[in-house]
């Protein structure tokens, strides 16, 4: 067990994953001598070399598209979009031939390509550094989309979306990219690849959040219990597929959900929560679904965004109003 | 037409010493001490905008900055070039090409400081607040410039990117349209070596200029850091736009002497050995021993110089640190042209949750 | 007076949360220029210069070189001389741009709406919908006391209503000093929509006919085709017969499968026959309607009778055959009883009541002899038909009731 954070999990996971596998290649614009803007992919290049992990040049879409003709030959990319805003470029080759090559080819050609995004605001950044981006992706057929939220998950996950035969984009929240926790490197996963966890038991409500906004949420649930009330917080894990199983279980049990993220609502990850909840736990809602969410506007400039993520406060104001319903 | 592409044209070595070229010195026949010594102090001052905002990064008063140090010659140089009604499209990294549009320095910031995504109507100055995403604004200059030329205006629109921005598709777009279309917008790439962390050898096998000899666009590489040499070969092509003669290729090579912003540790990918080289073709360092073979820069002019760059620097600091937190409910400002329920409603909503929280206790 | 300004350590990178402090570059006493370096200090990205935001002189240096800082930290305390203007205010809560992931905003108890005393979150949760689950909550009524009627026993706002209803009458009623029994309330959904379809019904002019008859040979018919295959596993009663009846003679009588317009002021006859089975069960009345039923053979209207009041027992009737109905048969003399007067399914124009099959003496050739025999009652909608036409038709339906082969003849 080492205390590291999630930058250092990352690491330690695509580590293995090369030494696991010969056919895995990391590649993204200055993962290799730099070890990434973020550090994640740091010492790989000196210890796996400069066909293991390849500096590409400065195109997105480029990238992906490399990438895609190397799976096509066999390898397993892991490719690196540098920040969530520069993903728009890639977008064609991710959802025109990544997510429908094994549909259009009945199984004979796969893309086992994973596409690593650090995702998500909250670190004062300048525009397009900020991006929720995981809603497209998960709306698009052929794609996994998973969103570890802290060190552990970090590194079981990356070497569980490496070793899927399917694309997976593994959306990282920066944000939290300094946390820290005590990861077992020597374990197996607790937990398979798409499974939602429940990161804090309760009664009283259910808050499913993914990404940095489970810290949010637990921080919420935090104060929330000094003032009576027991929140069970469901880490989501995996946007595509979603653990329904989980999410159903815990409001069948609480009668009340709050969904989280910082995307905006409008069509956002939660839009498809709440409707299957509304379906399928209809007669145990004691009250209505609420959404806590970015607002429906681009980013905002860093000296807003505090106003515009969800942050503990506005989990606990949707509390009391579901609550009170 | 002037085309060197294998040499860079220079009219000023590192020593400061003129190098003659028929061709070019007509195009600056203009440039008498007077305008040197502006050159000079537009160099100096630019330096002086950088180093300062990186110094305000360093305590908090801004986020991030982009540091031009190094690239002065080319920006000072290609910007001076520019007619009032001529449209610059940029990077993040043109301070000093704001700068000589007439953009106030303390609007420099505004964006860096997160206060708002832009700092200035880019129509006031005909220059675009610093873009972040790589090589998409050659598209725009290239329609824009379209737009000109369907409005039979005879103005001329350059584009600055860097030698990283090659690689992106929006750039090679972007030169394929505005040769179709036979535009009048000058591609100026600085190459300054690096795209943070990668050399230019990873983005191009070729000189960058080559690239756009492939689209039928004329091209020039010119020593980026001869701030002389960038203003002519610069008027040159400019005078190609305004005239209808199409689009025009220039590459300046320079380098970027300091990080790709403060966020970056170049001691990780180069050795600072390897700026040696760069540093003896320092382009102020350059202009100040030309100014001074020709005894234009006397202890006069180098003090006047030096006040005005703190001036500066002090305006700026005074400026950025003045800035106003833009209100909450700037949030919803501006998100369309024409009303929307969707925001409308969220406004409200946010008003509403604000009041509620109106003399909450900790 | 001089002032002493504090800077704390930003976020120098995009995020961070914190940095090293590597060493200081400036001693206690030292006075430093504007943009002077103080400090290195080492990020997670890289080694910094921190470069002075004062003019002044250094008075404290708050942070051992070896540390690791907290973004927002103070670091270092220097004096700013009297004359010089105060770049910024040390205590300014956001003077850091990047403030850095960490620190986010201590929470602010917001203006709490007070919630709902609730009953305590039982371990098993009632379905309900959520209208039953507000005016349960309302009314103060715990939801596991009611008995659902909704989709997988549901309770509905409707069953929320009638255990209100009860509750009130029961406390209305008084009750005997000492008995200290409380009934349990049966409320049910299906009651309230008897009492409420009763009641539409009384908005029909209503009057009766009725005929005892010998039904002898019907019952012989039974006894002869309930041991067949066709019928095997299959309900058949004086009731499938006269249900046969009713329907068959509505071919001749078209006035029969009518209901009243009020806009049009008059009788509309229905395309089909939609038997209603009036079913009784522990839940309550319920008559399911069977479509089209005088297309049906007397081995598919028993198949469809069978199966219709198993669904009804069941509670399990599609919607489907809830609604619809154009005339309706009930059976009363399972019960025992000689015979009653229905009163019509609201929307008809007849109801046919058979009562009890029994042994009766009976005169036949001017002697007596026992037989079986049973009385029907017809109750109609008297502006549609008339006594005569009323009269007609139920005489019609007994006689084939009597003389099963004139029920063949009509087929």
């Amino acid at each position: 067990m080492t205390v590291m954070n999630l930058v250092t999990a990352l690491n330690t996971g695509l580590r293995r994953a090369l030494e696991d596998d010969r056919r895995v290649v990391i590649m993204g614009e200055d993962v290799g001598r730099l070890g990434g803007v973020f550090r994640v992919t740091d010492a790989l290049q000196k210890d796996f070399g400069d066909t293991r992990v390849i500096d590409m040049p400065l195109a997105e879409s480029g990238i992906v598209g490399t990438a895609f003709g190397l799976a096509l030959r066999g390898y397993r990319p892991v490719c690196e979009i540098q920040f969530d805003g520069f993903v728009y470029p890639a977008f064609d080759q991710i959802v025109s031939q990544v997510a429908k090559i094994h549909y259009r080819t009945r199984g004979a050609a796969s893309a086992p390509l994973t596409i690593r995004i650090p995702s998500g605001g909250g670190i004062g950044a300048v525009e397009h550094h900020s991006e929720s981006p995981e809603a497209y992706f998960a709306h698009t057929a052929g794609l996994r989309v998973v969103y570890p939220s802290n060190p552990i998950d970090g590194f079981h996950m990356i070497r569980q979306s490496i070793a899927a035969d399917d694309p997976v984009i593994f959306l990282e929240p920066k944000r939290r990219y300094w946390d820290t926790a005590d990861v077992n490197t020597d374990a197996a996963p607790e937990l398979p690849l798409h499974r939602a966890r429940v990161a804090r038991s309760g009664n009283d409500a259910t808050v499913v959040a993914y990404g940095s906004m489970v810290a949010t949420a637990l921080d919420a649930a935090r104060i929330a219990e000094e003032e009576g009330h027991d929140l069970e917080v469901v880490d989501l894990r995996s946007l595509s597929p979603i653990d329904f199983d989980t999410i159903e279980a815990s409001v069948n049990k609480t009668g009340r959900l709050v969904v989280v993220h910082e995307a905006p609502s409008f069509l956002g990850v939660g839009a498809e929560i709440a409707a299957h909840v509304a379906e399928h736990c209809f007669y145990q809602l004691e009250s209505p679904i609420l959404r806590v969410t970015g607002f429906d506007i681009p980013y905002p400039p860093a000296k807003l965004e505090r106003f515009h993520l969800p942050d503990a406060d506005r989990i606990l104001a949707a509390l009391d109003r579901t609550l009170a319903a | 037409m002037i085309d060197n592409l294998d040499y860079p044209v220079q009219l000023i070595q590192p020593n400061g010493a003129r190098v003659c070229r028929p061709e070019f010195d007509r195009l600056i026949t203009d440039i008498g001490p007077d305008e040197l010594l502006s050159l000079y102090r537009d160099l100096v001052v630019s330096r002086r905008i950088d180093t300062e905002a990186v110094a305000l990064q360093r305590q908090g008063e801004i986020g991030l900055w982009a540091p031009m140090l190094g690239q002065e010659a080319a920006q000072v140089g290609s910007a001076r070039a520019l007619a009032p009604d001529d449209f610059a499209f940029t990077s993040y990294r043109e301070h000093a090409v704001a700068y000589c549009r007439g953009v106030p320095p303390e609007l420099l910031t505004t964006m860096w400081r997160g206060i708002s995504h832009s700092g200035w109507d880019p129509e006031q100055f005909n220059v675009t607040n610093p873009a972040i995403v790589v090589g998409s604004q050659g598209l725009h200059a290239t329609g824009y410039a379209l737009g000109a030329h369907l409005d039979g205006a005879e103005i001329a629109t350059i584009a600055y990117f860097g030698d990283g921005a090659t690689s992106q598709g929006d750039i090679a777009e972007a030169m394929g349209f505005a040769a179709s279309f036979r535009v009048g917008v000058v591609f100026f790439c600085q190459n300054n070596q690096w795209a943070i962390s990668e050399p230019v050898s990873l983005q191009s096998r070729t000189p960058i200029s080559h690239r756009a000899i492939g689209y039928g666009i004329p091209a020039i590489r010119v020593d980026g850091n001869d701030v002389l040499a960038v203003l002519a070969v610069t008027r040159s092509a400019l005078n190609r736009a305004r005239e209808g003669s199409g689009p025009t290729f220039i590459e300046a090579i320079t380098c970027r002497m300091g990080p790709h912003t403060t966020s970056d540790d170049p001691s990780r990918y180069r050795a600072d050995t390897d700026m040696s080289e760069w540093r003896s073709r320092d382009p102020l360092e350059r202009m100040r021993l030309f100014l001074g073979r020709r005894d234009l820069l006397g202890e006069n002019e180098l003090s006047t110089i030096a006040a005005a760059a703190d001036d500066v620097a002090a305006g700026l600091r005074r400026a950025t640190i003045a800035l106003a937190d833009p209100p909450p409910s700037a949030l919803f400002d501006h998100v369309y042209a024409e009303a929307h329920p969707l925001i409308d409603v969220e406004r409200e909503e946010h008003r509403a949750y604000l009041r509620s929280m109106e003399g909450a206790s900790s | 007076m001089s002032t002493g300004h504090e800077f704390r350590l930003p976020d120098l990178g995009e995020g961070l949360t914190s940095a090293d402090l590597v060493e200081w570059t400036v001693g206690v006493g030292d006075t430093v220029e504007l943009n002077q370096v103080l400090a290195q200090v080492e990020t997670a990205k890289a080694l910094v210069e921190l470069p002075s935001p004062y003019v002044g002189v250094v008075r404290e240096l708050l942070v051992e070189p070896g540390t690791t800082v907290p973004v927002g930290t103070p670091i270092i305390r220097i004096e700013e001389p009297a004359d010089s203007p105060s770049p910024s205010d040390s205590q300014s809560p956001s003077v850091l741009v990047g403030y850095g992931p960490a620190a986010e905003r201590p929470s602010r108890r917001r203006n709490r709406i007070t919630p709902h005393s609730q009953t305590a979150a039982s371990t098993e949760r009632r379905p309900a919908t959520p209208s039953a689950r507000r005016a349960a909550r309302e009314a103060g009524i715990d939801l596991s006391e009611i008995t659902g009627s909704g989709f997988d026993g549901a309770v509905t706002a409707a069953d929320v209503a009638d255990a209100l209803r009860v509750k009130a009458a029961s406390n209305e009623a008084p009750r005997p000093a000492g008995s200290g029994i409380q009934k349990q309330p049966v409320s049910s959904g299906m009651r309230k929509q008897m009492a409420s379809a009763m009641v539409a019904s009384t908005r029909a002019p209503q009057a009766s006919v009725f005929l005892t008859a010998d039904v002898t040979p019907s019952m012989e018919l039974l006894g002869r085709l309930r041991p067949s295959d066709a019928f095997t596993g299959l309900s058949l009663t004086p009731l499938t017969l006269a249900a046969k009846a009713l329907v068959t003679a509505i071919s001749s009588h078209p006035m029969v499968n009518a209901h009243w317009d009020e806009a049009r002021g008059d009788a509309v006859i229905d395309d089909h026959v939609n038997l209603g089975i009036a079913v009784a069960s522990e839940r309550g009345l319920s008559v399911p309607n069977i479509k089209s039923a005088e297309t049906l053979s007397l081995v598919q209207l028993a198949r469809a009778v069978t199966e219709l009041t198993v669904a009804a027992r069941a509670g399990v009737t599609d919607v489907h055959h809830l609604t619809g109905g154009t005339v309706t048969i009930t059976n009363v003399g399972v019960f025992g009883v000689d015979g009653g007067i229905p009163l019509l399914n609201p929307g008809e124009a007849v109801i046919l009541c058979l009562g009890t099959v029994s042994e009766r003496p009976w005169v036949i050739e001017r002697k007596i002899e026992a037989r079986s025999v049973a009385t029907l009652t017809l109750t109609f909608d008297h502006r549609i038909l008339d006594g005569e036409q009323a009269a007609r038709f139920l005489s019609f339906v007994a006689q084939m009731l009597a003389d099963p082969d004139l029920l063949l003849s009509h087929l």
